[in-house]
This record gives C-alpha cells, sequence and structure tokens, in this order.
C-alpha cells in the first residue's frame, strides 16, 4: 500500500523540505526580506543602466494595483480561475469514468 | 522571471516581440489543429493550462531570502508541445501585464520568449530525449517540468544581460550576475514544481488514460505499466 503512493510521499516530503529550508533560512538571515525577485532584478537593473529605479518609465502606460492588497486580491483570482478549470476537467473525468463503468 | 515594463530599451522589447509573434501565430494554429483533431484534448488542455494559471500566481520565498514564481509550463509541454504551451503563456502573461503590473505590453514580448517558448522548450527537448527510454514515465515528467522552469529564469537573465552589459566584462558578466538573482531562487522552486507536476500527471494517467495514448504522449506499455502499477 504504501508503495503505491510513493509519488505522492516524495511530493509531501518535497513541499516539507522546502517549508523546512524556508523556515531555516528565514530564522538565519534575520534581515531577509522575501522580496520578489523581479524587484531585486529590477533594482540590479538600475544600477547597471545608472538610473534610479524610480525613474525608470514604463514604454506604455500601464495600470498598476493602487497597493498591495489589491494586487494579492487579482493574484488570488488568477490562482482562483487555474483551481476551476483543473477541478472541473478532473470532475468532469471522474464523472466519465464512472459513467463508463456502470453501463 | 517577469521584466517589468519599461525596464527593457525600446530595441530589444520590439527584437523580443518579433520573435515571439510567429511562434505565437503557429501556436494558434497547431491549437485549432490539435482541437479539431480531438475534441477530447481540450479538458486536458484545461488541466495542463490551468496548472500554468495556479503556479505561476504563487510568490513563493526560496532559500536566499527572495520570493519568486513557479512557471507549471513542463506539463503543457509534454501534452502538447511547446508551441500550444506558448499561446496559454501569453494569455497568463497579458492577465498579469494588464491587472497585476507584472511584466507589461512592450515586454512582453521578452517574457513570452523565456516563459512561453525557451522553458517549454527546454522541458519538451527533454521528454522527447528520454520517452522512448527505459527512464521512468514520471521521472520524465518530474525533469521536463523542472527544467522548463529552470531554462524560463536562465532566459530571463540572458535576455536582461544583453540588454544591459557590465561597462567592463560585457554580456556575461551581467549573465551571471543577473543569474544570481533569478537562476539560483529557481532551483529549490523548480523541484517542489517538478514533483508536484509528476504527482499531477500521475493523476491524469489513472483518470484519462485514453487520451493520452490517442495522443502518443508516452508508449502505449509505458501508460499501462504505469496503470497496472497504482
Amino acid at each position: 500500500m504504501v508503495f503505491r503512493y510513493r509519488l505522492e510521499i516524495l511530493a509531501i516530503v518535497a513541499v516539507l523540505t522546502f517549508c523546512a529550508l524556508f523556515l531555516y533560512t528565514s530564522s538565519m538571515m534575520g534581515n531577509a526580506e522575501f522580496a520578489g525577485s523581479d524587484t531585486v532584478g529590477s533594482a540590479k537593473i538600475a544600477e547597471l543602466a545608472g538610473v534610479p529605479v524610480d525613474e525608470i518609465q514604463p514604454l506604455i502606460p500601464q495600470w498598476v494595483p493602487p497597493s498591495g492588497e489589491v494586487e494579492s486580491a487579482l493574484f488570488a483570482l488568477q490562482a482562483a480561475i487555474g483551481g476551476i478549470m483543473v477541478g472541473l476537467v478532473f470532475g468532469y473525468w471522474i464523472g466519465q469514468k464512472k459513467g463508463t463503468k456502470s453501463t | 522571471m517577469h521584466i517589468m515594463e519599461g525596464f527593457l530599451p525600446l530595441q530589444w522589447a520590439v527584437f523580443w516581440w518579433l520573435i515571439a509573434l510567429p511562434c505565437l501565430v503557429y501556436g494558434v494554429y497547431r491549437l485549432k489543429k490539435v482541437m479539431d483533431a480531438d475534441r477530447e484534448a481540450l479538458p486536458l488542455l484545461g488541466v495542463t493550462g490551468g496548472f500554468i494559471f495556479i503556479l505561476s500566481s504563487l510568490k513563493l520565498p526560496s532559500v536566499t531570502g527572495s520570493c519568486s514564481h513557479p512557471t507549471g509550463t513542463g506539463l503543457s509541454a509534454i501534452c502538447f508541445g511547446p508551441w500550444i504551451t506558448s499561446v496559454v503563456c501569453a494569455i497568463v502573461l497579458l492577465f498579469q501585464a494588464l491587472f497585476l503590473a507584472h511584466g507589461g505590453l512592450s515586454v512582453l514580448g521578452a517574457n513570452v520568449v523565456s516563459m512561453g517558448i525557451v522553458g517549454p522548450l527546454a522541458g519538451y527537448a527533454v521528454y522527447r530525449a528520454l520517452r522512448e527510454t527505459r527512464v521512468n514515465m514520471f521521472l520524465t515528467v518530474f525533469l521536463a517540468c523542472a527544467l522548463a522552469d529552470m531554462f524560463t529564469y536562465i532566459t530571463t537573465s540572458l535576455e536582461l544581460a544583453l540588454a544591459y552589459p557590465a561597462e567592463v566584462e560585457g554580456v556575461g558578466s551581467s549573465f551571471v550576475l543577473f543569474m544570481g538573482i533569478f537562476a539560483i531562487t529557481q532551483v529549490p522552486l523548480a523541484i517542489v514544481e517538478g514533483v508536484v507536476l509528476a504527482l499531477v500527471f500521475k493523476y491524469i494517467v489513472q483518470l484519462k488514460p485514453d487520451i493520452l495514448l490517442r495522443m502518443n504522449v508516452f508508449p502505449e506499455e509505458k501508460i499501462n505499466a504505469a496503470r497496472d502499477d497504482t
């Protein structure tokens, strides 16, 4: 039985290891901000280009979420769209499988 | 992996758009062909595309003290090939550019090239190389997904290095610099992503093996062996 679920166990171990590593590093690096690598990268670009980040202007005007709250809401919306699609299809397949069994 | 709006000079933004556009056009053509051939492929696209939506919305903290997104493109690249995957990625990236200010319209081309074209191509190459060999099917999925993720970030680093070569040592030195920011953060995320997507693939094999067989994703023996096994 354990053998049958080896991939599941592996996935849980991988996720738990990932969490443990995160907890360890965040406790070791008291000043780590866990900023997005996009943000860190942008700062590096500004350094290389020799202009402050704030002065880099968008080439095409862009709507920016007014706050981190709005941004996280929209990210959650994106994940929800994906989750609905995945759930819908898996449900559809499970239903199909049951339908073929009973007939 | 997003290059922010305005962070690529105009000529580079145009250059990456010119590479991305033909790939997207071909992707739409391939998509139509696959859908016309088999309507049952649409739910599979829903699952693989759904995971791109979910995984690319998660900003996960990594061991380097910064956060980054997984991409989730490997599964789609395996089932549908890299070109259709780039179309799905373009939709996700457009959503993020318009509503989240992650990436932008001028840099969309560059972001599509890294997440939608080079990443999936790398994953697809690994999958094609291992498909007929004796390597375990789920290990193949794991490697393809993890490498698709890694190559996305390597490409982003390269795109930035080309646009911003270091004054003294040139492109190579800035490439190493950007790799340090993007790619190293990504290693643990790529591993977790690979394992999770391999697990998802197991469920697809269990629930709907016939569509994988019809689309010839893996040889019949491998899929049947995995079905008996689980």
